[in-house]
């Protein structure tokens, strides 16, 4: 049977290079930074410039009213996300905007598809490193042409964990944050890293450079397509209570195996965060 | 007048890129790990085999002169400066990264002669970049001109810093207080790549602007040395006196503003030095 979203799948991976060739352009020019929620939550013209190349590629191929768009330049700032039951695409144009301000070599385009609030695909390009990973529901993850797999090793004391501060600097969060972490390189682990990005950091996951990586804070738009490729890599996704990922939580876990996740879990001290959806 | 460590340095060049090249070739194979003082503390044959083929090679050419390894170190050999042309060599930093395929492990070659590093020379093997600083020549990135960023303002920095697990309650605490101090004051961010010579070169060429850290060693921090100061970065000691070679623990920044400001901000502990 042929694939629904075969001609959808390509062209996400052909305009996200695209946007990430617009991202390169505009790193070598003079970056004039806006801020969002806080001082350190960073958005430059980039951001927004690269949302609309993305979806007004996507609107000219494929029709005007035909898909739903959650990007974050775009929707976002209209209040909640709603996912509906309809085909729609989830983009965050510039994952990692304070790496991209600063020159820091980890920036990616990250566009993610969901039918019926099931993930279908997704694609995560690095673009200063030109790396494009992508998974297909039920073909594997690849990163370019190869095929990559999660980590074996299922040994939390031999595990490398990313973890991230995120652009909340509220004094309680910041103090779980850190206490979170300390609690990690307690078990022991062989190290903490990151990149500072959630898609990039993902794509770590799925090709067995870390065992695992969870946030809160993150947005949905920052995980949805990394979420396919970490799971057709072999890879678990899921909430950092233990329960199934909700996309629109802010929140997600992502391991080469669930006995690592599980490990890494019973240290996470949880802190609320107002969902995407505007839900409770 | 002729410089007379250029032929040095040119020579150096080669036998990184043939130290990079085994680096890279390890990475497609399956990878021993041992531990050394702790169960975070990796060395691998890699590493070993490495610092081999840099200081056989390097002592064929100059028989005379002295090396400090991190490998030969760990074997007993001792870690004195001295006046003597000496080079200092980490042959893989960033082990934890090379076992795990984290895609920041470098090569990293400090040359000293009475003392002061001549020269420099990191390379970021997975990545290919090659950084390289001659004293008063510059410093460049795969031979393009590199600098620091020059950010002023702490408010608007990238800082890196790395988190390990210590043994030592008051240390690790310490060591964890830094990280959430910092963060708050606050800063753009706080990333941990994973090297401490790559840290020094993201540093230099911009993409960062601090990185501090104590209790790594001489061979971790001599070859980044001469690329930051050559890249026009500022390097310190912990306390704000004059960087130490063999102290196990640095400051460096884009600007004397940032690593002042560090300064006031970093609780130090004690470390221990790479001479005692």
């Amino acid at each position: 049977m042929a694939d629904p979203w075969i001609d959808a799948y390509n062209f996400a991976i052909e305009i996200a290079k695209k946007a990430g060739a617009e991202i390169r352009k505009a790193s070598v020019d003079e970056i004039k930074i806006s801020t969002k929620s806080s001082t350190v939550d960073l958005v430059t013209a980039t951001d927004v410039r690269v949302e609309k190349i993305i979806i007004d590629g996507l609107k000219e191929k494929f029709g005007q009213n035909v898909y739903c768009f959650i990007g974050e330049e775009s929707v976002s700032k209209k209040g909640a996300c709603i996912l509906t039951d309809e085909p729609t695409w989830i983009i965050d144009p510039v994952d990692g905007t304070t790496n991209f301000v600063h020159g820091f070599p980890f920036v990616a385009v990250s566009i993610a598809f969901v039918v019926k609030k099931e993930l279908e695909f997704g694609v995560v390009y690095s673009c200063f490193e030109d790396k494009l990973y992508k998974g297909r529901k039920g073909q594997g993850a690849y990163c370019d042409e190869e095929s990559i797999q999660v980590s074996d090793n299922k040994d939390i004391n031999k595990s490398v964990i990313i973890s991230e501060f995120g652009t909340d600097r509220t004094p309680s969060k910041v103090k779980k944050i850190c206490s979170t972490m300390e609690r990690i390189l307690k078990i022991p682990v062989h190290g903490i890293r990151g990149t500072g990005t959630a898609a990039t950091n993902m794509c770590m996951v799925a090709c067995g450079a870390v065992e695992a990586f969870f946030e809160i804070g993150i947005h949905c738009w920052d995980v949805a397509a990394g979420a396919v490729i970490v799971q057709e890599a072999g890879g678990v996704v899921c909430d950092v209570n233990g329960g199934p990922f909700d996309l629109m939580s802010r929140r997600m876990m992502c391991a080469n195996h669930v006995d690592i996740a599980n490990r890494v879990i019973k240290e996470i001290e949880i802190f609320p965060s107002e969902r995407d959806d505007g839900q409770e | 007048m002729s410089d007379p460590w250029q032929e040095c340095m040119d020579f150096c060049v080669e036998v990184t890129k043939r130290a990079g090249q085994m680096i890279r070739d390890a990475l497609e194979k399956d990878i021993t790990i041992m531990e050394k003082s702790s169960p975070v503390d990796l060395v691998t044959e890699t590493d070993q085999k490495v610092e081999q083929l840099i200081i056989s090679s390097i002592r064929e050419k100059y028989p005379t002169h002295s090396f400090i390894g991190e490998e030969s170190v760990a074997a007993g050999a001792p870690s004195i400066l001295t006046d003597a042309p000496t080079w200092i060599i980490d042959p893989v930093d960033g082990t934890t990264n090379f076992v795990h395929r984290f895609p920041f492990v470098a090569v990293s070659i400090g040359f000293t002669v009475q003392k002061v590093i001549e020269f420099g020379i990191v390379y970021s093997c997975v990545e290919d970049k090659m950084y390289t600083a001659r004293k008063g020549k510059g410093a460049f990135c795969n031979g393009v001109p590199i600098k620091v960023s020059g950010q002023q303002d702490i408010t608007k920095s990238m800082v890196l810093t790395e988190m390990n697990f210590k043994k030592d309650v008051e240390r690790f605490n310490t060591m964890l207080a830094n990280v959430k101090t910092i963060l708050s004051i606050p800063v753009h961010g706080v990333r941990s790549p994973g090297s401490a010579a790559l840290n020094m070169c993201l540093v230099a060429c911009g993409s960062a602007d601090a990185y501090y850290h104590m209790g790594i060693h001489c061979w971790d921090m001599a070859g980044g040395a001469a690329v930051v100061t050559e890249a026009g970065g500022v390097i310190m000691d912990i306390s704000g006196g004059p960087f130490d070679l063999m102290s196990r623990r640095l400051i460096i920044a884009s600007s004397r503003a940032i690593a002042d400001r560090l300064v006031k901000e970093i609780r130090e502990f004690p470390v221990g030095r790479d001479d005692q």
